[in-house]
């Protein structure tokens, strides 16, 4: 055994490195750093640099938007998925706020104890609890369900990437119809996926919450918007967030966002607000884009766009028709040009964006 | 048991030891400061995009001081430019490029309403002296960039006023003479630039006294001399060559008899469409142009495309000027020798052999019309007089950007040969005032430019509000006269919301876009730290190279380039 010197040294470097009070009143108190560039930025940084997310990452770019207008003061269950992978490899993590993950199916579970313990306490700290697609749409569906009956204060974030990225792109509930996955692939049988992408926001909605919504990387203002919106509401709020990835979907990584917004566009992932069930706002889609020009980008769906194969026309005007659909039961279509469409929305100018952030 | 690891602690340590840069394979975003097209096309070289940026920010002084560093006249430009940045304007292919002369023109305007001051300081007393031969818009810009560049400039004029052509052959529908007055007044009033009227070349001085006496000379005579013009060998008597007779008719307001008839004006430049114009509102029974180069249209060739300012052509089609393009003149009827009609023939620029264009007379299309006058328009040369040795052919045409042609000697301006309008000369003036400069301090030619131009699929245009191009008022024919200005100014609301619509080609916009959404949290924002004028930095210690700032730029600021670690 190394002698006992050696582990206080560490522990030493530790403290200072940290800042953590000295064990004794001998110990050297750290130095109080200038505050270096990172930690000057004007916003609050809940996930950090350093994680091991995929280049180009949505799921990583929408939990650092959602983190940024929640925190800092709260705290987080994670399901298992991407998310709890890529920011909590042991003996790191990426989260500057406290964090748990137990399981895939119960992060809404320990969301609800977390949520109860703090009232017990007295505290107001808020909890949020993530998901995956996998961990919310099947896995965990019902505690998530479970959570939102018995009416806990949390907010339950799903980050949507459409598979389980995280075990090798298998389908999940949320897959869109005709994309191709590990367990739906393409053949001479099907055209992907065979079944239809839950509509798992009306479920949730159908809880009568006071919140429910979705929201899109492709409009991180939006995004923000909503996140803050939730975080004022007392009771369960839930927001899912459309969250390209690029490995899963095969797409280049550069393409995150720009994929996230022709999804918007074409009207296949409509941005609703739902408040006690009942439809409340919408964003407008000033010129509604082909469902082509989304899927044409990505490679999960690159069989939709074979020569002489009758299938791929139909499915391609199956996907047509669901978003048109979409259009005509959200009423996404807007009258005239509205500075909160989806054009008007992600506007920018010198120095930031033209609607502002609020 | 070794070293007690963090885990023993329970002590979660942070991510950021984990740096993922060394995770960039193939390429990482970098800041590249492109030339905005409109800076390209600019022949003055003034940087459109930097001062519409300063305008963006309500910096009105400011954004005129910005673009003085180039273009000392920008109240002349504004008015009289063809406008080449508003041909070459990205926004062209969103809704319309922006109305950047009008913008030009109101700065310009405002700066001699409110005296802004130009940013130049007074010559040290001992500070070489460069003589420039001319005051146009070319020695009048070389002698403000001179005293910009701390040197002292003397100005040789043989007329009694400066101003050049400015003045001599630009009706004041398009220039007035107020406006010209007062800037060019503002500028000729430095400290550092002395002005010596009816001092000709070749009479009252001459290029080796003044090289003798002064530190450089900067040539800028212009083109007095109408290039000679026959057809077939055939010249009318009674013949009046388009510049000269605008001179004479801006000197003295009287035009030939033969021009009450009609006219056919033959050329295809703006002392043309000029000629045109004055002759219709003297009341020429028909005026017609005889242009080889096509009008603008979706299919005409750059190369191909009439050379005159647009809305030029536009008004003067309003006024029933008649253009017949791709056409010369191929025969004079004459009656002993005055013209009674021209033969017509169509033509146009072929690839020949060598791929060189050439114009093809195309037989079988002639075709005589009659007519009582024939005004060619065809350019004019440098009067050879006193520059003996110095003249290749009808022009200078110096090899190198400056302009230089001897020791110590500049062309510039239109005398060059290869220049054609005034803000060339304009951007002439300053090209060679910097290589004067550099000569006298013993240094090398200043090096060119050679950034890349950002073309419109470098932008992300979604980011980009839609704005319709803000309408100028015009004058209606009715109500045009010789004096009377056209076209309208706009006001101070009209200007700044234009300001609004440019794109910012190619420089930071200072949006936050790359830094909202960077998903791993590589752009730091600081106004401090980022020395390149943007508003970010990227941490290349946690930048995995995705691309995806890249994309999302609005105005193409960000390039992915090789990563080379």
């Amino acid at each position: 055994m190394a002698p006992r010197s050696d582990n206080s040294k560490r522990l030493n470097e530790l403290r200072m490195k940290h800042g953590r009070p000295p064990a004794g009143p001998n110990e050297p108190k750290a130095a109080k750093a200038e505050p270096t560039l990172r930690e000057q930025q004007p916003r609050f940084r809940g996930l950090e640099s350093g994680h091991r997310a995929c280049q180009g990452c949505g799921e990583a770019l929408a939990a650092r938007l959602v983190m940024e207008s929640a925190g800092p003061d709260v705290m987080v269950a994670n399901a298992t998925g991407c998310l709890e992978v890529f920011s909590t490899p042991w003996p790191q993590t990426a989260w500057r706020v406290p964090w748990i993950h137990s399981l895939f199916e119960n992060a809404s579970a320990v969301a609800s104890g977390m949520e109860a313990a703090m009232k017990a306490k007295g505290k107001n700290t808020k909890v949020l609890s993530f998901g995956g697609d996998g961990a919310t749409y099947d896995i965990g569906f019902q505690s998530l369900s479970g959570m939102l009956e018995r009416h806990h204060n949390v907010l339950y974030v799903t980050y949507d990437n459409e598979a389980y990225m995280n075990t090798g792109i298998q389908r999940s509930s949320s897959t869109p119809h005709a994309a191709s996955t590990t367990t739906s692939p393409v053949g001479a049988e099907r055209m992907g996926k065979r079944h239809l992408k839950k509509d798992l926001l009306s479920i949730v909605a159908a809880h009568h919450i006071p919140y429910a919504a979705s929201a899109s990387v492709a409009y991180p203002a939006d995004l923000q918007r909503k996140v803050r919106y939730a975080m004022g509401v007392e009771g369960p709020t839930f927001l899912v967030i459309h969250s390209p990835c690029p490995l899963g979907w095969r797409h280049d990584s550069a393409l995150t966002v720009e994929i996230a917004r022709r999804a918007v566009e074409c009207g296949l992932f409509p941005l609703v607000e739902l408040e006690r069930g009942a439809l409340t706002n919408i964003m407008p889609i000033r010129d509604p884009r082909p469902v082509a020009e989304y899927l044409k980008l990505q490679g999960r769906f690159a069989h939709l766009f074979k020569k002489n194969d009758y299938r791929a026309a139909e499915e391609l005007d199956h996907l047509q028709a669901l978003a048109d659909h979409n259009i005509a039961i959200y009423g996404l279509r807007g009258e005239g040009t509205d500075p909160v469409d989806t054009t008007g929305v992600a506007q920018v100018r010198r120095g930031g964006p033209l609607a502002g952030r609020n | 048991m070794g070293e007690m690891t963090r885990g023993q602690y329970a002590d979660a340590g942070t991510s950021l030891d984990f740096k993922t840069g060394n995770w960039r394979s193939t390429q990482r975003p970098v800041h590249v400061h492109a030339k905005a097209p409109c800076h390209t096309a600019c022949p003055a070289g003034e940087d459109q995009q930097a001062w519409f940026a300063l305008l963006q920010e309500q910096k009105v002084e400011e954004a005129w001081k910005s673009l003085v560093s180039a273009n000392p006249m920008p109240g002349v430009t504004g008015r009289v430019c063809p406008h080449p940045c508003e041909t070459a304007c990205n926004r062209v292919h969103v809704d319309g490029a922006l109305a950047i002369h009008n913008v030009e023109r109101w700065l310009g305007d405002e700066a001699v309403r409110l005296g802004w001051d130009y940013p130049v300081a007074a010559p040290a007393k001992d500070a070489k002296t460069v003589a420039i031969v001319g005051a146009g818009p070319a020695g009048i810009s070389a002698a403000y960039h001179c005293v910009r560049l701390g040197l002292k400039a003397e100005i040789f004029e043989a007329l009694s006023e400066a101003g050049g052509l400015l003045r001599s052959a630009i009706p004041p529908t398009r220039l007035p003479r107020g406006p010209l007055d007062a800037e060019l007044g503002r500028i000729l009033d430095l400290p550092g630039i002395t002005l010596n009227l009816r001092q000709r070349l070749g009479r009252d001085v001459t290029v080796e006294s003044l090289k003798a006496q002064y530190a450089a000379v900067l040539l800028a005579p212009g083109c007095e001399k109408a290039k000679p013009w026959s057809v077939q060998g055939a010249v009318p008597a009674d013949l009046h060559e388009g510049l000269e007779l605008l001179r004479d008719f801006m000197d003295h307001g009287a035009l030939p008899d033969a021009a009450k008839g009609d006219v056919i004006v033959h050329g295809g430049g703006n002392t043309a469409m000029d000629i045109c114009r004055i002759m219709k509102r003297a009341g020429a029974k028909s005026v017609t142009l005889i242009t080889a180069s096509g009008l603008p249209g979706p299919d005409t060739a750059p190369d191909d495309l009439i050379n005159v300012v647009p809305r030029e052509l536009e008004e003067a089609l309003e006024e029933g000027i008649e253009v017949i393009d791709h056409a010369t003149v191929s025969r004079l009827i004459m009656k002993g020798s005055k013209v009674t009609g021209v033969e017509i023939i169509a033509l146009k620029k072929e690839p020949g052999k060598d791929g060189r264009k050439r114009r093809v007379e195309f037989e079988g299309t002639e075709r005589v019309v009659s007519v009582d006058m024939v005004v060619p328009c065809v350019g004019e040369q440098v009067d050879p007089e006193g520059y003996e040795g110095l003249l290749d052919g009808a022009y200078f045409w110096p090899d190198n950007a400056g302009g230089r042609v001897a020791e110590r000697v500049y062309a510039l301006g239109d005398a060059r040969g290869s220049r054609g309008t005034v803000a060339a000369a304009i951007g002439d003036g300053r090209l060679a005032a910097e290589a004067a400069a550099a000569e006298l301090r013993g240094e090398d030619d200043p090096s060119a430019d050679d950034r890349s131009t950002i073309g419109i699929d470098a932008l992300n245009t979604a980011y980009y509000a839609g704005a319709s191009r803000t309408l100028v008022a015009k004058l209606p024919v009715s109500e045009r006269t010789f004096e009377a200005e056209i076209e309208g100014s706009i006001s101070r609301t009209e200007a700044l919301a234009e300001a609004q619509r440019c794109l910012s080609c190619g420089n930071c916009l200072a949006c936050d876009n790359c830094w909202t959404m960077c998903p791993d949290n590589a752009v730091i924002k600081t106004a401090e730290l980022a020395m390149d004028g943007s508003h970010y930095v990227f941490d290349y210690d946690y930048c995995k190279g995705c691309g995806l700032c890249t994309h999302e730029c609005p105005t193409g600021y960000i390039q992915s380039v090789p990563e080379t670690n």
